[in-house]
């Protein structure tokens, strides 16, 4: 019961934290260039293993789908499934599922080392907010980034499949490609990206609070680190299918 | 002028300050003394308006910074410089940009140039006996005392009214803790500077103190002029300062 309450506490105050990122993000001083710095490092720092999921995923999905399909002569519906699973799941669970284990990992680390060795009440002593100055830039740049990722994903991920349906299993590009467009809408591609900017909210959120609560030390800023990783992704899991129930129905 | 009246603070059951006056008059160096995890440093964190007191008030300059909140807790802050236990430099800059912090940070509304903003760092650096040659040095780069008077450079910089130091000679060999004193001194005698400092460490807070207390379960034990806590009855004080006084 005791550790129920302190979980809800703690939930809490994860949003009151949260609340209070989203109050600073609109008040000045405004620092693009601290935000630009968290893009490049949550973005293009994490572009190669995004990618190289991507690739990995498409390439195998392409591969099972082609399995499957063969046994009713549906080879041709390949590149559609392949594109269509991507875009709306795939693409945005995985790429938040990479970036959680390379990126919130770090912010964590980072956020509970400064916490703990009182660089962060050193910011607040010389009258500088630390939820504006430290997370805000890193909520705002992962909200930017996990889009732009989730789209390298379904772009790569759907190049791959492309090369294991058409030159390895040998389905003809014509059907592959005709029954992607057959498929595919829009808003298959938007559903995806939806997804990622709440997951992108949400793994900042988890990672950069589990950072700015860490306590005790080194094996504190583990522990908030490992918290931070295990409940983004947990999070992420469930939005995803909160949002697929929303958006889909059963 | 500081003044903190009634001061009472727990974390949970364990109730750290209790009732705690003091007096800090502007341009005087006032050292609280006490063991580890006396609250020391929770008296400090108050001052400054990190902790908000459970009963009390902390007053500087007739501002109750402990009611301030936002904007007005901000502003009140640029007031004070603090030195802290490990002196708490951000990991991801250089000396420069650590001790250009509180400028860069404070006039982002009326930036001063660059040229300007190094010109004051190199200006506080040498006040703590350090050349230009650290300006790119990363903090993992320095010793220990070196680090020590960063921080304090850092805490300089926007010429505060009250410097507040956090254990600073704590971790320090013999010939560094002098220096560190010397530069306590030296920020006072040349810049006029109100300082709080919070030591368990006798031998440098006799030294550096002007007016002197010691903290023990939550209270302050005895206070006044070194001189006159060194002649305290109180068993505490005496077996405190005992174990120092002893070697002399």
């Amino acid at each position: 019961m005791q550790r129920v309450k302190a979980a809800l506490e703690d939930f809490g105050r994860m949003l009151i934290f949260a609340a209070e990122a989203v109050a600073w993000a609109f008040r000045p001083p405004f620092r693009p260039e601290l935000v630009v710095a968290q893009m490049a490092f949550i973005g293009v720092g994490s572009a190669f293993i995004v990618g190289a999921t991507g690739l990995s995923a498409g390439m195998v999905f392409a591969l099972q789908m082609n399995y499957a399909l063969k046994q009713f002569a549906a080879e041709g519906y390949v590149g559609g499934s392949v594109a269509f699973s991507l875009a709306r799941e795939l693409a945005p669970v995985f790429t938040a599922l990479m970036v959680t284990g390379r990126a919130g990992s770090a912010i964590a680390t980072e956020l509970g080392t400064m916490r703990v060795t009182e660089q962060i009440d050193a910011m607040e002593s010389m009258a500088v907010n630390p939820i504006q100055y430290l997370v805000v830039p890193r909520i705002i740049a992962s909200v930017v980034m996990f889009p732009v990722l989730t789209m390298i994903f379904n772009v790569i991920g759907y190049g791959g499949g492309f090369v294991m349906g058409v030159y390895v299993a040998g389905i003809p590009i014509g059907p592959f490609v005709e029954h992607t467009r057959e498929f595919m809408e829009p808003s298959d591609i938007l559903h995806g990206l939806l997804k990622a900017v709440i997951f992108g909210l949400i793994v900042a959120v988890i990672t950069t609070w589990r950072g700015y609560a860490a306590t005790g030390g080194a094996r504190g800023v583990g522990e908030g680190t490992t918290r931070g990783v295990v409940m983004s992704s947990i999070a992420v899991l469930l939005a995803d299918y909160v949002i697929t129930f929303i958006a889909v129905g059963i | 002028m500081i003044e903190v009246v009634d001061l009472w603070k727990s974390f949970g059951e364990n109730h750290v300050l209790k009732g705690i006056d003091l007096s800090i008059p502007r341009g005087t160096t006032f050292v609280v003394l006490g063991g580890s995890g006396s609250g020391k440093t929770v008296l400090m964190k108050h001052v400054i308006g990190l902790f908000k007191p459970d009963r009390g008030a902390v007053r500087v300059n007739g501002v109750e910074i402990s009611r301030l909140e936002g904007k007005e807790l901000t502003e009140a802050r640029q007031a004070f410089g603090m030195v802290f236990q490990g002196a708490a430099l951000f990991d991801s800059m250089t000396v420069l940009d650590n001790v250009a912090f509180p400028l860069t940070e404070k006039r982002r509304g009326a930036r001063l140039p660059p040229d300007e903003i190094r010109a004051r760092v190199v200006e506080k650096l040498k006040v703590v006996d350090l050349g230009e040659e650290v300006l790119g040095r990363w903090p993992s780069e320095l010793s220990g005392g070196m680090r020590k008077r960063v921080a304090l450079a850092r805490a300089l910089v926007s010429d505060p009214q009250v410097v507040l130091y956090d254990e600073p000679t704590t971790g320090l060999d013999p010939i560094t803790t002098d220096y560190v004193d010397g530069m306590i001194l030296s920020a006072k005698r040349k810049l006029g500077i109100t300082s709080m400092v919070i030591s368990h460490d006798i031998a440098s807070a006799f030294k550096v103190a002007d007016r002197l207390a010691v903290l023990y379960d939550g209270h302050l034990v005895a206070e006044g002029t070194p001189e006159e806590v060194r002649q305290s009855e109180n068993p505490f004080v005496r077996r405190f300062l005992s174990l120092w006084f002893a070697k002399q």
